[in-house]
This record gives C-alpha cells, sequence and structure tokens, in this order.
C-alpha cells in the first residue's frame, strides 16, 4: 500500500486549507494508506495550545487531531526550523510530534510515494 | 505508460492552476500517458461552475475541462462537502436541499474525497495543481 505524508504549511482558521488538509489525511488513513502528517512553516501554528477559533467564526477542527491516533496516524511530525521561528515552544504542545530537523524531513520525503501539501 | 491523478485545488478564475493542470493533462495524454481521473478539491471546486462568465477574449476554464472530458474522456470529479460549503451544487443536490438555483451540470460528478484517495492508490503518480 503506498505511504503519504500530509503536509500543513499554511495557517489555521484563516483559510480552509488546514481543515481540508486533515479531511483528506484521515480519509487517506481510513482508506488504509500509510498516512503521515508533517507541520511546517505557517502550519506550524496548528501546535499553539489553547486556541479559540469559534471566536471568528470557524469550527475548532483543531480538536480533531486529538482523534488521529483512532485513524492509525501515528507519525506527527514538526520542522524544527519553522517551530523556532514561529516561537512554538516544544513543551506545550498539544500533540504527540516528533521535531525534524530539514534533512531529516528530506529522508521522509524520500521514504513516501506521496507529499501532498496543503 | 503512466497513470496520473490530478488533483486541482485552485480557483477558475484568480488562479492559473487550473490552466496548468489542463496543459499537464493534455500533454501527458499526447505522450500517451492516461489520466485517470481529475479530482477538485479547496477552491479547485470552483472549476465546476457552469455559470462562469469571462469575457469573449478571455480563457474559459471551463470550457477547456468539458473539452478535455469530451475529448479523451477523463473523469472530473468534485470533492462534495468542498462544492457544497461553497455553494457548488448539482441539480439533485439543490432539489434535495430546496435550493432554487443549481449551478454543477454534468460534465462534472459529485464525489467523496474517497474517489482521490483511491485515485492516489491506483495512479502512478499524484500530481497537485
Amino acid at each position: 500500500m503506498k505511504k503519504l505524508c500530509v503536509v500543513f504549511s499554511t495557517s489555521p482558521h484563516g483559510n480552509a486549507a488546514g481543515r481540508e488538509a486533515l479531511d483528506f489525511a484521515m480519509l487517506a488513513a481510513s482508506y488504509d494508506l500509510e498516512t503521515s502528517i508533517l507541520f511546517t512553516d505557517e502550519g506550524v501554528l496548528h501546535l499553539m495550545a489553547n486556541q479559540n477559533p469559534e471566536s471568528i467564526g470557524c469550527r475548532d477542527y483543531i480538536a480533531t487531531f486529538g482523534a488521529l491516533e483512532f485513524y492509525d496516524i501515528e507519525n506527527l511530525y514538526v520542522c524544527k526550523d519553522s517551530q523556532k521561528e514561529f516561537g512554538i515552544e516544544s513543551d506545550s504542545l498539544p500533540l504527540d510530534v516528533q521535531v525534524l530537523t530539514s534533512e531529516a524531513i528530506r529522508e521522509h520525503f524520500a521514504s513516501v510515494n506521496e507529499v501532498v501539501v496543503y | 505508460m503512466s497513470t496520473f491523478i490530478l488533483q486541482v485545488s485552485g480557483k477558475a478564475y484568480g488562479s492559473a492552476a487550473p490552466v496548468h493542470a489542463l496543459r499537464f493533462a493534455k500533454a501527458a495524454i499526447d505522450d500517451g500517458h492516461q489520466i485517470l481521473r481529475v479530482f477538485f478539491y479547496q477552491d479547485g471546486v470552483f472549476n465546476a461552475s457552469s455559470l462562469g462568465s469571462p469575457a469573449s477574449d478571455e480563457f474559459n476554464v471551463y470550457q477547456g475541462w468539458q473539452q478535455l472530458a469530451k475529448l479523451h474522456n477523463v473523469e472530473l470529479v468534485n470533492c462534495v462537502s468542498a462544492a457544497l460549503r461553497r455553494g457548488m451544487v448539482a441539480k439533485e443536490e439543490a432539489e434535495t436541499q430546496g435550493l432554487s438555483h443549481w449551478n454543477v451540470d454534468d460534465h462534472f460528478h459529485n464525489g467523496g474525497l474517497g474517489e482521490l484517495v483511491s485515485g492516489i492508490a491506483k495512479a502512478d503518480r499524484l500530481i497537485c495543481f
């Protein structure tokens, strides 16, 4: 079965890309494609704790990330450089993500069949 | 010969993504490859509007898709939930939802994300625009 990496590269809530990426990732996993997730660039903002998107009329899809383990999406990664640039502290992450260097991200991309960027 | 599935996320007007996707599709077919399906997701679902009316000297991307589908028998699939959220509605859905208008005709069919995923599983390559 094919392996996919779904890349979250845009900020949550300001546009629908993150929510639609999550829908795609969960569906892919439910079709038994081995699915991993990478947060990079503004996508690392998905990892900020205590978000309240409902106050701007957005659905709180961040809460759905907690269900990923039930979809067998176990490999969650965050880009080390982006995490640093956006000041996202490792010790307060709401998800169990693994921090990857650019080099490790390249290796991961090389190990999957498709990389889908949202 | 390779098989491709295309994902188009750029809207019909204001994004060059669909034009690039059309050109890729034509070039791939001319070269003997197969386009398994074109899947429209995110703002790409706006490509399915039969009501877009660009000026006569502008490229009509909707007609471009129509021709591709007709000439080469390429399946055009809209993600139904992305489409409905954005007001892209086929006749039957308009009737189900009690809406008085619809804007997606038979050249496109509304499907689920599963059609993207099963296409990825089957095709040699996914190409995103």
